[in-house]
């Protein structure tokens, strides 16, 4: 029992802190299990997955209902993020263990940095309470404020004509609306552009979503924001929508394959959606900064360790 | 321009609202029962046998609850394009409903080759 509750309590605190911090769940549950409890990393890649779905779930009704998210244009991306995750979830069961510690290690030290850095303004992610009205009952979207910070910090280090050329507001008043597929995934004050493009990052998404037991906004967002001049709002909102979807194809592969044990995966999945939940009921009364701070350690730290794994030193 | 498919964003939340709480519920019954039984969550379980998983469900075992809720978590996000493809159609929105029943098909797609080529437990790996 005192395993059962050290898990549940351990995905309570990682829900908290990933829906304060907007941080992805499988960022934080993938080194918890494997760190924390000696679970085999795949095995907690597969129980990750589980988690986003989870918490991803009941947040992206609530957005869909006040039309946040782009319910078309998200379909129209979740075929390729599925594809993607299909194509994951098979070349996951073929990779050593030691190169998924490595591209894990990666992604925490990424997300670490980009955390630190100094940001023009503060990147903002999903509110937890959209319009005014509360959504204190559903949990924040996993990795909305990360993807967002991942999506402006890419939108800092672009070249001047660069960024002038992929401002959604300027791309907004470009051309006028026109009638079409392209059109019909649009919003009322934005166009999508670079739709083929943005298929081929939504299979980098969907790869990555299944090798890593990640949401995948961290390169949903950027996409469509820099890349399909969607606005960051939406394209968070959509990238929540879709991870359903994404997490899900891989995670029947992990099911099926024996890649998720039911016994390890209760306890976690209950702690993250509590946790997560609580994280969005608080997130707008506490000030973050400090947590980001040592958060950037905590996970330069676990990058560490998965580095070590990696390099078979632990 | 095809007409807006009216409410099915909230039809949609509403399937993802009733999946999701429905698949915690059973996980968190799952747990219960898993810690009154005194197994802990390092123990491995037994495999997903659908053929006994309403048996095991009657006689309480909480892997049949914590298997049964895994599944809803994962058919939510399928039930919720599938409700897609009807509102899509009804809307008269052809293309996206085509869409949406290609992306049932990938998702078909990762459980059928799942279960042609099943592997070993990771832990045993």
């Amino acid at each position: 029992m005192g395993i059962a509750l050290l898990m549940l309590v351990g995905g309570v605190g990682v829900g908290i802190f990933g829906s304060l911090l907007g941080l992805g769940g499988g960022l934080l549950i993938v080194p918890l299990l494997t760190l924390g409890f000696g679970l085999p990393l795949r095995e907690s890649i597969g129980v990750s997955l589980v988690c986003v779905i989870v918490t991803s779930g009941a947040s992206a009704g609530v957005f869909l209902e006040r039309r946040v998210a782009n319910l078309r244009l998200g379909m129209v991306l979740e075929l390729f993020t599925a594809m993607g995750a299909l194509l994951g979830g098979l070349i996951a069961f073929l990779l050593d263990e030691r190169l998924l510690a490595g591209l894990f290690a990666a992604l925490m030290a990424y997300v670490a940095i980009t955390m630190a850095r100094p940001k023009r303004r503060e990147a903002r992610p999903l509110p937890a309470r959209a319009n005014g009205a509360s959504t204190a009952d559903s949990p924040a979207p996993p990795d909305a404020g990360t993807a967002a910070a991942a999506a402006e910090a890419a939108a800092a280090t672009a070249t001047p004509t660069a960024a002038a050329t992929t401002t959604p507001a300027a791309e907004a008043t470009a051309a006028p609306p026109e009638d079409g597929f392209v059109a019909r995934l649009s919003g009322d004050d934005y166009r999508i552009r670079n739709l083929v493009p943005g298929f081929g990052g939504s299979i980098v998404a969907g790869v990555a979503s299944a090798l890593l037991g990640i949401g995948g906004g961290l390169v949903k967002v950027p996409v469509m924001h820099l890349l399909m001049g969607v606005p960051l709002r939406v394209a968070t909102a959509t990238s929540n929508l879709m991870i359903g979807i994404t997490a899900s194809t891989s995670a029947w592969i992990y099911l099926i394959r024996g890649g998720i044990d039911p016994y390890a995966t209760g306890p976690t999945a209950i702690g993250v959606f509590v946790g997560a939940s609580i994280g969005s009921r608080i997130a707008h009364r506490l000030d973050v900064r400090a947590l980001r701070l040592l958060f950037t350690v905590v996970l330069l730290y676990t990058a560490y360790e998965m580095g070590r794994r990696a390099l078979g030193l632990s | 321009m095809v007409t807006r498919a009216a409410g099915l964003e909230g039809r949609i939340a509403r399937v993802l609202r009733v999946g999701t709480y429905g698949a915690v519920t059973l996980i968190a019954i799952g747990v219960v029962v898993m810690l009154a039984g005194g197994r802990s969550p390092l123990d491995v379980a037994p495999a997903l046998d659908p053929g006994h998983l309403l048996g095991d469900l009657v006689a309480l075992r909480p892997e049949a609850f914590l298997w049964l809720g895994l599944i809803a978590v994962l058919a939510t996000p399928a039930a919720r394009v599938a409700v897609s493809v009807a509102g899509f159609w009804r809307a008269g929105d052809r293309a996206m409903a085509t869409i949406a029943i290609l992306v049932l098909t990938v998702i078909l797609l990762g459980v059928v080759i799942g279960l042609a080529a099943p592997g070993p437990r990771p832990s045993a790996s």
